[in-house]
């Protein structure tokens, strides 16, 4: 491999690797604004300039390729002397609204501005200000806040393939919008804010909910579709505020669509069942399995299963149901029209699958049968799901729910078991590509929601009713 | 080896000793400059940068405060709550910010953590009440301090 020295170190690289890459290798941070690494390198905002010998004058990292023997420095008197300079010129028009602004504790431009920055601004006159538009309903623009980088462009075209933001105007007076002050369209507006390096892009989701140095991070997969998007849950005190995309080059890059986004919000949702309850009323967890189990017994049985379970669930039910319930046929369920992972297909050209819950393949491994209908003459259903699995219509047969549903759901069930959901359990999952991974548990199961394994042992211990 | 003192008459006496004693309790008395002040009628001074009772600071009648979490990032006694939102006139504003006083250790962090210099420390230091209080934000919003 061929080598360069950065900062008295040695670096080896791969020809065609730029100077930020190959300096984040051997530990040694550029900062930077524009750069992003899936998105092409315009060079703009001039934050990444080093010292390269042998050339007159400042070249950004990011523009640069690394080659062989090069001598680089990042950190002399001349580079962080236009580092200096270029933090002033960026925070001339910023509004520093920290307080305010939902992007502190991770913004890069006070991170850097603390960092490589002056504390002290020369500016007097005015800061140039703008009335903002309204982007639909994921994004809030500020556009006092822009530093021009252009990612946001950028993302645009290049990755969610929509040229909807445009930068109109010149120099100081130039603003970021969307053609003609349209709403946003792409299904993947969140990666906008997730992108910008300032707070002008911010999710209206998330506004001025929390401080994001309030936010415990845990490092988990999305279960929104059949892809398995790697992502982080942002919870505190047990309430999930907020989802961001986590990079994996393999599956999802960078970035994250918005129904994987917010898809957290039936967890803390109100009308969650979390609760057991026998008929519409609320009940303890001994009589709620009783009533559950009569329910069930004497009568022709069938099992869903949801495609949104784990493989150690859907393990576990195939122990569990031939023992209890000899004889019911076991179907697994969870997107309308989607019944094998045959009909599961990309549902667009960048992350999206058709399968609307994230273990349709890896239930099918382990032999699940795809729903249809039910059999002729069932007259009980036991429908047991993670939260985002489609209910079918149930209609004429007593129907026993095990697991995460709303309160409108669950309206005429025998009974209701509340389960955990995706953010309360660990397990696997199984993407469309066959690759396990893991569901790591980022919350507790709120109110007297338990685990499947639990419920099940309550069930197969329980004296009441009797077994079908 | 037991030695006994010996003392002399008069001090085994004691009435002398007696008499001494009581003319130190009597110049304290009389003569000495007095510590004790006549509260509530009479009221000591107190350092400007006293810390008591806490208030929110108002501009022309609106609050400074922009609820950026600030105070309760760095309390200490974890006693600040606030919840932010959004009104037409300013962009962040605390909806709710309650301070529960049983808890404050009036350490005067929240005072000095804050960047829009709304929250402070007044020099009230009568904060008996006759219920457990926890200041809410109307509560706060007098203007009782003196900074």
């Amino acid at each position: 491999m061929p080598k360069c020295i950065i900062d008295g170190r040695e670096a080896e690289f791969t020809p065609g690797q730029n100077l930020v890459e190959v300096a984040k290798k051997v530990g040694i941070q550029i900062p930077f604004f524009c750069y992003h690494p899936a998105l092409t390198v315009v060079a703009q905002c001039r934050m990444c300039v080093v010292e390269i010998e042998k050339m007159p004058k400042l070249q950004t990292a990011c523009s640069t390729p690394a080659a062989e023997g090069m001598v680089v420095k990042t950190r002399s008197e001349k580079v962080i002397q236009a580092q200096k300079a270029t933090m002033e010129f960026l925070l001339i028009n910023h509004p520093l609204d920290c307080p305010v602004c939902d992007k502190s504790g991770e913004c890069d431009l006070q991170d850097f501005s603390f960092k490589y920055g002056d504390a002290y601004s020369r500016y007097t006159e005015e800061k140039r200000t703008y009335v903002d538009l309204d982007m639909g309903p994921v994004i809030k623009k500020n556009m006092n806040r822009c530093i021009h980088c252009t990612r946001c462009i950028r993302f645009g075209t290049e990755v969610a393939g929509i040229h909807e933001m445009v930068a109109v105007q010149r120099g100081n007076n130039t603003e970021i919008t969307t053609i003609d002050g349209r709403p946003l369209e792409t299904d993947y507006a969140g990666n906008y804010a997730d992108l910008c390096p300032t707070g002008s892009l911010l999710l209206k989701d998330f506004r001025f909910k929390k401080r994001v140095w309030f936010l415990k991070r845990t490092s988990t997969v999305c279960e929104g579709c059949a892809r398995g998007c790697n992502m982080t849950i942002h919870q505190d005190n047990n309430v999930i505020y907020r989802c961001t995309a986590r990079e994996n080059l393999e599956i999802n890059k960078y970035w994250l669509c918005d129904e994987g986004r917010f898809n957290f919000h039936y967890v803390n949702a109100e009308d969650r069942v979390v609760e057991p309850r026998s008929g519409a009323s609320a009940a303890e967890w001994a009589d709620a399995i009783a009533v559950a189990k009569s329910a069930v017994s004497g009568k022709k049985l069938a099992v869903l299963v949801g495609s949104d379970l784990t493989q150690e669930e859907g393990k576990l039910l195939l122990e569990f149901l031939p023992k209890n319930f000899s004889g019911a046929p076991v179907f697994h369920f969870g997107t309308p029209g989607i019944r094998s992972s045959q009909e599961d297909a990309a549902a667009d050209r960048i992350l999206k699958r058709k399968s609307k819950t994230a273990n349709l393949h890896g239930l099918e491994k382990l032999g699940f049968k795809g729903f249809d209908s039910l059999p002729a003459g069932t007259s009980a259903v036991l429908v047991i799901r993670g939260g985002r699995a489609t209910l079918p219509e149930l209609k004429g047969v007593t129907t026993v729910g095990l697991g995460v549903f709303r309160d409108s759901e669950a309206q005429g069930f025998a009974a209701v078991l509340p389960g955990a959901s995706f953010a309360e359990k660990d397990g696997t999952i199984v993407n469309f590509e066959g690759r396990e991974q893991h569901l790591r548990r980022a919350i507790n199961p709120p109110g007297q929601s338990k685990q499947l394994p639990e419920i099940l042992m309550m069930w197969a211990n329980s004296k009441g009713g009797q077994n079908a | 080896m037991l030695v006994k003192a010996k003392k002399s008459f008069l001090q085994r006496f004691y009435l002398v000793e007696v008499i001494k004693g009581l003319g130190i309790t009597m110049r304290n008395m009389l003569f000495a400059p007095k510590v004790t002040i006549q509260y509530p009628e009479e009221r000591r001074k107190y350092s400007e940068r006293f810390r008591g009772m806490h208030y929110v600071k108002a501009t022309n009648g609106v609050e400074n405060c922009t609820a950026c979490m600030l105070c309760p990032t760095v309390c200490p006694a974890e006693c600040i709550h606030i919840v932010a939102g959004e009104r037409p006139d300013k962009e962040k504003y605390p909806v709710q910010f309650e301070i529960d006083v049983l808890r404050c250790c009036f350490c005067g962090m929240c005072e000095e953590a804050c960047p829009k210099d709304a929250i402070k420390l007044s020099t009230i230091y009568e904060m008996s009440q006759v219920t457990r209080q926890v200041y809410d934000k109307d509560y706060l919003a007098e203007q009782r301090g003196n900074k």
